[in-house]
C-alpha cells in the first residue's frame, strides 16, 4: 500500500509543529486577502516568496499553498456578505449567496460555503494522492523531447482554457518566453539583452514582474473606479444550517467536488473555471431552476465545493510533472527553484517528504480553515470596514519592501515600477497578464529542453512527432487549436467564461 | 490623454499590436551582435530571435485588425492614480538604500495616498506612521531583512 505509506509520510511532515504553524500562517493570510477585494493571492505569494528562503522547502510550500486555498475560503465570505467577489473564483457565489444573506440567511450561507469547501478540500487531497503516483511514473519516461512537448501543451492549454482572447493570450505567452530569455545564456555564457545591467545577468526576476503586473497595475486600475462597498449588516446568528439545508446542499457539494477536481487538473484550470461550470450544472439538474439567483442553497454549495477542489487539484501537474496549471502555480515553481529544487517529475522520487508533506498539509489546512472561518467570521467581516483609501497605500508599500527583499536591490523595485506601467497598459487594452507570467517562468526550461532535443536529433524537428508520447501531446495541442477555430466551440467557451 | 479615443480605429488591438512590434524590433536590435547558430547547434540569439519573429507576426496581426475593425475606444486614462502610485514606488527605490526603511516607507505611504481622491490629510499621516512602525517591526525585526532602519 504505497499510497498509505506516502500519506503517512506526508502526515508526519505536515503534523510537525513548525509546519503546522506555517500552515496556519498561510491560511490566515490567505483568508485575510481572500476577504479583502483588491488584493489577490498572486501578489501576496510573490510578496512572501523572498521570506521563504530561510525555511525548509516543505515549510515554504506548505505556507504558500495555504495562502492559495485559504484565499478561496475568504473570497466567499465577501461574496456572500458584500456581493463583491473577494476573488474571481467566488464570482458565482455572489449570485445565490448574497441573495441568501439579503433574506436573513447569511449564517447558513456562510456555513454551507465553509462546509462545502472543507468537504471538497478533503476529497481533493485524496484525489491528489491517488493521481500523483501514476502520473509521476509516466513522467519518469520523459526525455527532453517529451518534456518540451509537455511544456508546449501546458502553455497552450493554460491559454485556451483561461479567460480572454486566445490570440492575445498566446501573444502574451510568447512575450513571457521572450523576457524569459533575458540574462546569461547557460550554454554559451553570453549575456543576452541585458543592456549592460549586471542585475539582469541572472535573468528577470519574476517576483517584481508578478507584483508589478498583478499587484500595482490592479491598484492603479481600481483607483480609477469609484469605490462602492456595502456590508449586509445583520447579526450572524444561527450559523448552523438546518437539516433540510444540509440535505439540499449535500448532492450539490458532491457534484461540485467532482467537477472541481476534474477541471482543476487541467492546465489553465485552478480556481476560476470550476465554479462557473458547477453552477451551470446545478441549474440544469435542479427540479425548479427558477429558484437560482434567489437564494438557492445548491447555488452556494456546488460552486464553493468546485472552487476549492479545483484550487487544490491544480497542484497535481505542478507536483508530478513540474508544469504549472496557472499563474499562481508558476509562482510555486519559482518558490521551488529558489529553494534549489529543479521542478519536474524527479521531485516526487527525490523529495517525497516535500511532495507528500504539502499534499497532507492541505487537509490539515482545510481543517484549520473550517475553524478559522466559522466561529471567527465576525472578525473577518470587520476587516471589510478598512477603507480602500488606507488599504492600497499599505499594499503599495508592502510590494516595494517585498520586491526589494528578494536580493536587496533597488533595481528590482524599478523593474516592478516598469512592470506596473506595462501591466496598466495591458489592462487598458484588455489583455490578461497571467499567460505572460507562465511564459516567463517556463521559458528557460522550454528553451533548455528544446535545444537539448534538437541537439539529440541533429536539428531535425520531426523528432517531436515521431516519438509517440510527444506526438500525442502535440496532437492534443493541435486539436485544441483547431477546435478554437470552430465557431460552435468558440461560442460555448465564450458563454462558459463570460457569465 | 483623451486623444486615443478620437479616431475610429480599434484602439486596444492597434496599441497592443504596436507594443508587440516594438518589443520584437527591440529584441532583434539588442541581439544583432550575438551568434544565431543552426537548429542543431543553437547560439544564444537563436531562441530570442525566433520568439521575436513570432511576436512580430502577432503584432502585425493585431495592428492590422485594429485598423480594420473599429471603432473601439479605450477607457480614459486618469493621471492621478498612475502618477501617485508610480511616484511612491520610485521614491521608495531612491530612498531605501540611502534613507533607510523607516523614511522610505513613510514617504511611500504619503505619496501613494495622493493617488486617491478620497485620502484625508491627518488620517494618512497617522496611518503612515503606524504602517511604517509595523513594517519595520515585521520586516526588519521579525523577518530579518538586512536593511538599515534610519538614514544615519
Amino acid at each position: 500500500m504505497e499510497l498509505f505509506d506516502n500519506l503517512l509520510l506526508g502526515l508526519s511532515t505536515a503534523l510537525q509543529l513548525n509546519n503546522l504553524i506555517y500552515c496556519l500562517i498561510g491560511v490566515v493570510i490567505g483568508t485575510a486577502i481572500g476577504v479583502l477585494p483588491g488584493i489577490g493571492p498572486i501578489p501576496t505569494v510573490a510578496l512572501l516568496l523572498p521570506f521563504t528562503f530561510g525555511l525548509a522547502p516543505a515549510s515554504a510550500l506548505i505556507m504558500l499553498a495555504g495562502i492559495f486555498y485559504g484565499a478561496q475560503y475568504g473570497g466567499s465570505t465577501t461574496a456572500i456578505l458584500v456581493n463583491v467577489p473577494g476573488e474571481t473564483s467566488s464570482v458565482v457565489t455572489c449570485l445565490d449567496g448574497h441573495e441568501m444573506a439579503k433574506r436573513g440567511r447569511a449564517g447558513p450561507a456562510l456555513a454551507i460555503a465553509a462546509i462545502s469547501s472543507f468537504f471538497a478540500g478533503t476529497v481533493a487531497t485524496v484525489v491528489i494522492a491517488v493521481l500523483s503516483l501514476p502520473l509521476a511514473a509516466l513522467a519518469l519516461k520523459f526525455t527532453a523531447v517529451e518534456y518540451f512537448s509537455l511544456l508546449v501543451l501546458g502553455l497552450f492549454a493554460a491559454v485556451i482554457l483561461a479567460h480572454g482572447s486566445v490570440a492575445k493570450s498566446l501573444a502574451m505567452v510568447f512575450l513571457g518566453l521572450l523576457i524569459g530569455t533575458v540574462g546569461i545564456d547557460v550554454n554559451s555564457g553570453v549575456a543576452r539583452m541585458t543592456f549592460g545591467i549586471p542585475a539582469l545577468s541572472d535573468g528577470l526576476d519574476f517576483v517584481p514582474v508578478a507584483m508589478g503586473m498583478f499587484g500595482l497595475a490592479e491598484i492603479i486600475a481600481n483607483l480609477e473606479r469609484p469605490a462602492v462597498r456595502q456590508v449586509v449588516s445583520q447579526k450572524l446568528r444561527d450559523l448552523i444550517p438546518s437539516r433540510a439545508d444540509l440535505r439540499a446542499a449535500f448532492p450539490a457539494m458532491v457534484r461540485g467536488t467532482v467537477i472541481g477536481s476534474a477541471l482543476g487538473v487541467l492546465p489553465g484550470g485552478g480556481a476560476a473555471l470550476p465554479p462557473f461550470t458547477a453552477y451551470a450544472l446545478e441549474k440544469k439538474v435542479a427540479k425548479d431552476p427558477s429558484r437560482f439567483g434567489k437564494g438557492a442553497i445548491e447555488g452556494v454549495a456546488g460552486p464553493e465545493a468546485a472552487n476549492n477542489a479545483g484550487a487544490q487539484t491544480s497542484f497535481i501537474p505542478l507536483l508530478t510533472l513540474g508544469i504549472p496549471a496557472n499563474a499562481l502555480m508558476a509562482l510555486m515553481i519559482g518558490a521551488l527553484m529558489m529553494q534549489g529544487i529543479q521542478p519536474g517529475p524527479q521531485v516526487m522520487t527525490e523529495q517525497p517528504e516535500l511532495v507528500w508533506g504539502v499534499i497532507a498539509s492541505m487537509w490539515t489546512g482545510n481543517l484549520m480553515l473550517l475553524v478559522i472561518n466559522l466561529p471567527l467570521v465576525g472578525l473577518w467581516v470587520s476587516m471589510l470596514k478598512i477603507p480602500y483609501r488606507l488599504l492600497f497605500p499599505a499594499i503599495v508599500l508592502f510590494c516595494c519592501i517585498g520586491t526589494y527583499g528578494i536580493s536587496n536591490s533597488a533595481f528590482n523595485v524599478w523593474l516592478m515600477l516598469g512592470c506596473a506601467v506595462v501591466g496598466y497598459f495591458f489592462i487598458k487594452v484588455g489583455v490578461e497578464p497571467a499567460p505572460l507570467l507562465l511564459g516567463l517562468v517556463l521559458g528557460p526550461q522550454l528553451e533548455e529542453n528544446f535545444r537539448r532535443a534538437m541537439q539529440l536529433s541533429d536539428g531535425d524537428p520531426s523528432v517531436f512527432v515521431t516519438r509517440p508520447i510527444s506526438a500525442v501531446l502535440l496532437l492534443v495541442v493541435a486539436v485544441m487549436l483547431l477546435a478554437m477555430l470552430s465557431p460552435a466551440v468558440l461560442k460555448t467557451r465564450e458563454r462558459a467564461l463570460a457569465e | 490623454m483623451r486623444v486615443v479615443t478620437r479616431r475610429r480605429f480599434g484602439w486596444p488591438d492597434l496599441l497592443f499590436g504596436g507594443f508587440l512590434i516594438v518589443a520584437a524590433a527591440g529584441t532583434l536590435v539588442a541581439t544583432r551582435n550575438l551568434v544565431g547558430g543552426t537548429a542543431a547547434d543553437m547560439g544564444p540569439a537563436y531562441m530570442p530571435r525566433a520568439i521575436a519573429l513570432v511576436l512580430l507576426a502577432f503584432g502585425v496581426f493585431f495592428a492590422v485588425r485594429g485598423v480594420l475593425r473599429g471603432p473601439v475606444g479605450i477607457e480614459t486614462v486618469q493621471l492621478r492614480p498612475i502618477l501617485g502610485v508610480g511616484a511612491a514606488v520610485g521614491v521608495f527605490a531612491l530612498l531605501i538604500e540611502s534613507g533607510g526603511l523607516a523614511l522610505a516607507s513613510f514617504a511611500a505611504i504619503l505619496i501613494a495616498a495622493v493617488a486617491s481622491r478620497e485620502s484625508r490629510f491627518f488620517e494618512v499621516i497617522l496611518f503612515g506612521l503606524g504602517v511604517t512602525a509595523a513594517a519595520v517591526l515585521l520586516f526588519v525585526k521579525a523577518l530579518a531583512l538586512p536593511v538599515s532602519i534610519w538614514p544615519w
